[in-house]
């Protein structure tokens, strides 16, 4: 991954026939993991921007924003929403959505800022705030084509997540 | 330019229901009276114009101006359920600056309708090269600010007991300020 340079990461290795599931992009292998075994339906069939939606709740239900994270998680984490950043950054391309562009700078800078490598004290809080302004990006691409806001908790039981914090919307 | 080619513009909530999105026009003036009437009084204190008189709502429609004040309708079977409006000044010190008000029918609150409708505004606030959004709420309605500030809106302010509502009663007013892509650029008039 390229450093505190201009791109956040350099991207997901491309997919192997087969070996990724074509909605969300996740590897078929960890598809059949996170299930006991079982083979189920991706959630994100039929949704758009599906690989936006995966992408940011793979990051949002792993394991690095556990109380037993290691360094190791927080570091893949990081990766992670480097590759994640730029997925967004391809899909919005030539969109016309200042606002978006705008969140996704502040998404990359924040990034940039939250290197666990750095020892930085706040990488966590800089790595959270780089996926919160990832998921306004993504709510704001969803806005435009009529959608709802994404909402990472109705995704929970996929990630095995059980606590369903306070949402309120108005 | 304010991009209004965009309406009507169709959402989906959360809950399924459908909503469309369009600039209000002269002809709306019964619609929007009627959205009016569900407005608890408490609510309509919020708003600049007495729309407990339908003649403030005929005046309002007769001097529709979307360059000085732009009100986008949410429309959900044929009624008004939301009405969002950005203000700008053509000339002036504030000309860079849009003010946001947003009044919700109760019936579609907490269903994530006010939230699309400030993200509609800050794209409108974008597209019109404003340098700031301004909104005002009043600290009791919390979801409202919340919904504000996660778009990016910042709490610059709290003013004590600055505004009253019909009983005299006074109300802490929170300002929230949406700094935009261009706000560090000068302008030069």
């Amino acid at each position: 991954m390229a450093k505190k340079t201009g791109k956040p990461g350099k991207g997901p290795p491309a997919p192997e026939s087969g070996g990724y599931c074509q909605t969300c992009g996740l590897e078929s292998g960890v598809h059949r993991e996170q299930h006991t075994g079982e083979k189920r339906e991706c959630p994100y069939i039929g949704l758009a921007y599906p690989e936006l939606r995966a992408g940011h709740d793979r990051i949002y239900f792993g394991p690095w924003r556990k109380m037993d994270a290691g360094p190791a998680d927080v570091v893949r984490a990081y990766n992670q929403i480097g590759r994640h950043l730029n997925s967004i950054e391809r899909v919005l391309g030539g969109l016309d959505l200042p606002a978006a562009r705008r969140d996704h700078l502040k998404a990359v800078e924040a990034y940039r800022l939250g290197d666990p490598r750095d020892d930085s004290q706040e990488a966590l809080r800089f790595m959270d705030n780089a996926l919160s302004y990832a998921h306004r990006v993504i709510d704001d691409l969803l806005h435009e084509r009529g959608f709802p806001s994404h909402a990472p908790m109705e995704f929970a039981e996929w990630y095995d997540a059980v606590e369903v914090p306070f949402r309120d919307e108005w | 330019m304010l991009p209004l080619e965009r309406y009507p513009k169709e959402i989906t909530l959360r809950d399924g229901a459908r909503v469309t999105f369009r600039p209000m026009v002269r002809e709306d003036v019964d619609l929007l009276w009627d959205f009016f009437q569900r407005i608890s009084p408490e609510d309509r204190m919020y708003l600049r114009e007495d729309v407990a008189k339908k003649v403030e709502v005929e005046r309002w429609a007769r001097s529709l101006d979307y360059d000085a004040v732009l009100p986008v309708l949410a429309l959900c079977g044929g009624i008004v359920v939301g009405d969002a409006t950005l203000h700008r000044n053509r000339t002036g010190w504030k000309q860079r600056v849009g003010t946001v008000r947003i009044l919700i029918d109760p019936d579609f609150r907490h269903r994530g309708l006010g939230t699309a409708m400030i993200r509609e505004l800050r794209h409108l606030g974008e597209k019109a090269s404003l340098h700031y959004l301004l909104a005002e709420v009043i600290e009791e309605q919390q979801a409202a600010a919340r919904a504000f500030e996660k778009l990016g809106f910042e709490r610059i302010s709290v003013l004590q007991n600055y505004v009253n509502d019909q009983k005299g009663k006074l109300h802490n007013l929170v300002v929230l300020l949406y700094p935009m892509s261009d706000a560090d650029e000068e302008v030069l008039y």
